[in-house]
């Protein structure tokens, strides 16, 4: 019953967040932006004040009635101060490190403010995240990097920011949750424990590199009728069921030194599972310097070795067969 | 927020050490030597903590401390109730709670009693000079605080302490405007007192000793202003109280005395009882102001024979003045005095007679049988007392250190020893009277005081006093001061003129700058130092009587209660409209809003027609891209864009207005 009333009012704060600080790419830190409210040591400070107002009132002592007065004005005063630590910095995302599911990327993210006022002690942190205390010197421009960990490939929005601050005293608690409407690309969580059939080892050979990937060579060359006695994993189904016949699928040997990251590879796995297995593979393969082209459902890059082409391919795999791709490119 | 194991940070701890042995040195002259020296090693124990030299106090050995605190508190001060023994267990909770900082929660608890320690202080010693000390605790406090919230490191070691100024300075207005405004309640509840002041000041019992004691002291009793000139020096009997049960050895208050709330005390403000008819004033009053240190008594002081002026005060049947309640702080009040008058001259009510013509029986028979002879060879109860006054005169020698009497104290002193302080003169001149039929009692009070050059009289512990009052046929009470005939000086100047000499004269106070009133320039800075505390204490440490006055004049008569109230509700009405008008969206940033509206409401135009913003890309990008692949919309495009850009950013006056309709005017046709 409590957890629901819970994730009834969470639902509703997280709307009204939503409402109030909607995501934007740049967010200067306001009072529109700013949540301020006393912490346990501010109500702790209450209690203080009002402990020290007794006992001036009862000793009907105006020296302990002054103190009592000050701590009070110091309380209101620090609010103002808890408020400026925080209050006019700008803050955006210049730019996110792509990284893999489940390991951290980097997402850098700039404060800028016009005037040059240090700040001590920010606290950061993404939801479901170690927060990070940082301070800012008293410059116009500071650059923090803050490490994310995206649960799942794709294009990963971080959700929001938290960025709060206890400086100077701890009496207030002065903190924001904004969505600087940041994308992670995130690629698949790299399995590099592929299976028995698949180990990647370089073989030294005549004619240079060879890459011996899957038993019996790598590349489909070409179908011949099926004479019994074939390897049944070889049979061309796919023309068996439209009915063209019973054929044979031949590989070639490892001569060909291009190498495709081949969807197809995996029979039996889920989409998430190839993908990873694709993506280990890929990083294995990258130290290698050897060409290589990806193969899945509807896209096929043609093998090649440069760094772009790398990225391609990780994008590929990061984003394949999912709705929200940021765009075609 | 915490993470699991904290651990302070170097700058962080360098001022919470600091600001705690300022505290513990702010308390030091009230603190047993021991807890000084577990200061010491809590201090240097909680260090070598942070260096990981030595271990955190197991569960049993702080068991233990906490164990050792206790008994030694016990030991102490026996009772757990009372001021001392209250600050001594929260400075022993106080350095034990330093060695076991685990959280950050632990450090605020630090903190927190630091400043309550602190402000505890300002019971003990309200001087301007500890106001200051403490002011600086409270600075050294703050910087720990905050401390433990600003980064480490060397170059900002000092950064808190320059801070906390800040926060101290900026607060200071606020501070003023509610101790200015905020009203005083008037004790909720009784507390526990001062045990040490006690010691000091005139109490309600006299016996050989009590006073020569007080004239090794040269603490401060009271400071009186008066309206016009001071008085001369030997009219300025402060009268305290009166003693009239004797039981052989010592002075108290008759049961008839100790008037509580009956009808022997007549508050300022009520009307006149019966018995203030008996009383006979004539001439002109003398009007004065007086600020009395704490006694945690109730009695206060003034000329004879006075009328109270302030609320609070009241009068009682043997004409002095009470407070309502014990004064736990200085506290000034206002009276007027007739130093012309006639008390009770018609004559004694036999309950009063017997009153103050008891005596008991089994002692001091020497006196008793002298005083019947002179009694019959004398004429008349004046010619008595001159006879009295003559032996005192003639023999009898006046002295801060007068030897031991035994059983028969008064038989003693005038027939052997000859050498006394003033309530043996008082004493013994009060029972030699009641022996011979005159009704007397002693009155104990202050007589004198220094004269300072800012026109006002400063009355000091030396300058107690007792003496006599007996009642005669026809004149009612007359003050008879036996000291006067032995030692007119201490009358006419002061005891210092007397018993300046004396190794016994101001012993208590062994720094005291009275002793170096000789000493041109020092007197100066004395009597400077002396006037600076008697203003700092009528315009800020009896503040509340002022307020009451002023917040009358300004509110009309209400009770304090109401005032709070309406304070209150003033203070939070004006904190909600404050609030409200915070929380309301500028018009700026409103407009600002609309316009991200509506570039969003055109980006969804355009993601319809085929061209998704992607990630990272600004408006001018994005439009700039879309207008590469449509050239058919590229003029609108750019126009919108350099609208929405320096409406946006460029500070122009935002109208989203317009925004609107150039958007909604672009019609874009789905792309391939």
């Amino acid at each position: 019953m409590i957890s629901r009333f819970r994730q009834f009012f969470q639902h509703l704060y997280a709307r009204w967040l939503a409402y109030r600080l909607p995501p934007a790419r740049q967010v200067q830190l306001n009072t529109r932006s700013l949540f301020i409210f006393p912490s346990r040591a501010g109500f702790s400070f209450l209690l203080l004040i009002v402990l020290c107002w007794l006992v001036a009132t009862n000793y009907e002592n105006n020296l302990v009635f002054g103190i009592t007065c000050l701590l009070t004005a110091i309380f209101v005063v620090a609010i103002l101060h808890s408020f400026a630590n925080l209050s006019g910095l700008n803050l955006s995302c210049s730019r996110v490190s792509p990284g893999h599911a489940g390991h951290p990327l980097t997402i850098e993210l700039v404060f800028h403010q016009s005037g040059k006022r240090l700040r001590e002690n920010l606290i950061l942190a993404f939801a479901g995240h170690e927060p990070v205390a940082i301070g800012i010197a008293a410059t116009e421009e500071a650059r923090v990097k803050l490490g994310f960990v995206p649960a799942s490939r794709g294009l990963i929005d971080p959700g929001r920011l938290r960025v709060a601050s206890l400086y100077p005293l701890g009496l207030f608690k002065v903190w924001t949750q904004i969505d600087l409407d940041i994308r992670c690309l995130v690629y698949p969580a790299p399995q590099t424990e592929l299976n028995r059939q698949t180990t990647v080892s370089p073989v030294g050979g005549d004619d240079g590199l060879i890459v011996e990937v899957f038993e019996g060579g790598e590349d489909f060359t070409g179908l011949s009728d099926y004479r019994p006695g074939d390897s049944p994993k070889r049979i061309a189904w796919k023309q068996f069921a439209r009915e063209q016949g019973l054929y044979t699928k031949h590989y070639g040997s490892a001569q060909d030194e291009r190498l495709w990251l081949d969807w197809d590879a995996f029979p039996g796995l889920d989409t998430e599972a190839r993908l990873s297995r694709l993506c280990g593979l890929l990083l294995s393969i990258v130290p290698l310097d050897i060409p290589y082209g990806l193969k899945l459902p509807g896209l096929i890059i043609a093998p090649n070795i440069t760094d772009s082409h790398r990225l391609q391919v990780l994008r590929e795999l990061a984003l394949f067969g999912l709705p929200d791709r940021g765009g075609d490119r | 927020m915490t993470s699991p194991v904290w651990k302070i940070h170097r700058n962080g701890l360098f001022w919470l050490l600091v600001a705690f042995a300022a505290v513990i040195i702010l308390h030091a002259d009230h603190l047993p030597n021991w807890i000084l020296l577990a200061a010491f090693v809590a201090i240097i124990w909680r260090i070598q903590l942070y260096r990981s030299a030595w271990h955190p106090p197991s569960r049993l050995i702080k068991t233990g401390l906490l164990g050792l605190c206790l008994a030694g508190l016990v030991a102490e001060y026996g009772s757990p109730v009372g001021l001392e023994p209250m600050v001594a267990l929260l400075v022993s909770a106080y350095l034990l709670k330093l060695l076991e900082m685990h959280h950050r929660r632990d450090a605020y608890l630090v903190i927190f009693l630091a400043f309550f320690i602190t402000a505890l202080d300002a019971l003990f010693d309200q001087s301007i000079g500890n106001t200051l000390y403490i002011i600086g605790c409270l600075l050294l406090v703050l910087a720990a605080l905050l401390g433990l919230h600003g980064s480490d490191g060397n170059e900002g070691q000092l950064r808190p302490l320059g801070k906390a100024m800040t926060i101290m300075a900026q607060a200071l207005p606020l501070m003023l405007l509610l101790f200015i405004l905020m009203p005083r309640l008037g004790a909720l509840w009784s507390v526990p007192m001062q045990q040490q002041s006690a010691k000091t000041g005139v109490t309600d019992t006299m016996s050989p000793g009590d006073f020569s004691r007080l004239g090794r002291s040269g603490e401060l009793a009271f400071r009186v202003s008066f309206e016009d000139a001071i008085p001369s020096q030997k009219s300025l009997y402060w009268r305290g109280l009166v003693l009239a049960e004797f039981d052989g050895r010592t002075w108290s208050r008759s049961s008839l005395s100790r008037f509580q709330d009956s009808n022997l005390v007549q508050w300022y403000g009520d009307p006149p009882k019966s018995w203030d008819q008996v009383v006979d004033r004539k001439g002109e009053p003398l009007t004065f102001s007086v600020v009395i240190e704490p006694t945690q008594q109730r009695w206060l002081y003034a000329l004879d024979t006075p009328k109270p002026d302030s609320e609070g005060v009241g009068l009682t049947r043997d004409y002095r003045l009470i407070s309502a309640h014990p004064l736990r702080s200085k506290k000034q009040y206002r009276a007027s005095s007739w130093p012309e008058y006639r008390l009770e001259p018609q004559g004694l009510s036999s309950q009063h007679r017997a009153v103050y013509l008891q005596l008991p029986e089994e002692f001091n028979p020497r006196t008793r049988e002298l005083a019947n002879r002179w009694r019959k060879s004398v004429s008349g109860d004046p010619e008595l007392v001159s006879r009295v006054m003559a032996l005192y005169n003639s023999e009898f020698v006046y002295t801060l250190q007068p030897p031991l009497l035994g059983k028969h104290s008064v038989d003693e002193f005038l027939f052997d020893s000859q050498r006394g302080f003033c309530e043996h003169f008082a004493g013994s001149f009060v029972f030699f009277m009641r022996a011979a039929g005159i009704p007397a009692r002693v009155v104990a009070g202050y007589q004198g005081g220094e004269r300072h050059p800012d026109d006002y009289l400063v009355v000091r512990q030396y300058d107690a006093h007792a003496w006599a009052e007996i009642w005669l046929e026809d004149r009612g009470w007359v003050r008879v001061d036996p000291t006067a005939a032995v030692a007119p000086q201490r009358i006419e100047q002061d005891l210092q003129s007397v018993l300046g000499d004396e190794t016994d004269f101001l012993a208590d106070s062994p720094v005291s700058l009275v002793r170096f009133r000789h000493i041109g320039w020092l007197n100066q800075l004395r009597l400077q130092i002396e006037s600076l505390n008697y203003n700092w204490a009528l315009w800020v440490l009896s503040y509340d009587q002022i307020q009451t006055a002023f917040l009358r004049n300004l509110l009309g008569d209400n009770s304090p209660w109401r005032i709070a109230l309406a304070l209150t509700g003033v203070g939070g009405g004006l904190l909600l409209l404050l609030g409200v008008w915070m929380l309301l969206p500028r018009r700026s940033e409103r407009s600002r809003d609309q316009l991200d509206r509506e570039f969003l409401r055109l980006c969804q135009k355009l993601e319809k027609a085929g061209f998704p913003r992607q990630v990272g890309e600004g408006p001018r990008d994005y439009t700039q891209r879309v207008a590469g692949s449509r050239p058919e919309l590229a003029r609108q495009l750019v126009e919108v864009t350099r609208m929405y850009e320096t409406m946006r950013y460029a500070g122009e006056t935002p109208d989203a207005r317009t925004l609107a309709r150039t958007i909604h005017s672009l019609r874009i046709n789905r792309s391939g």
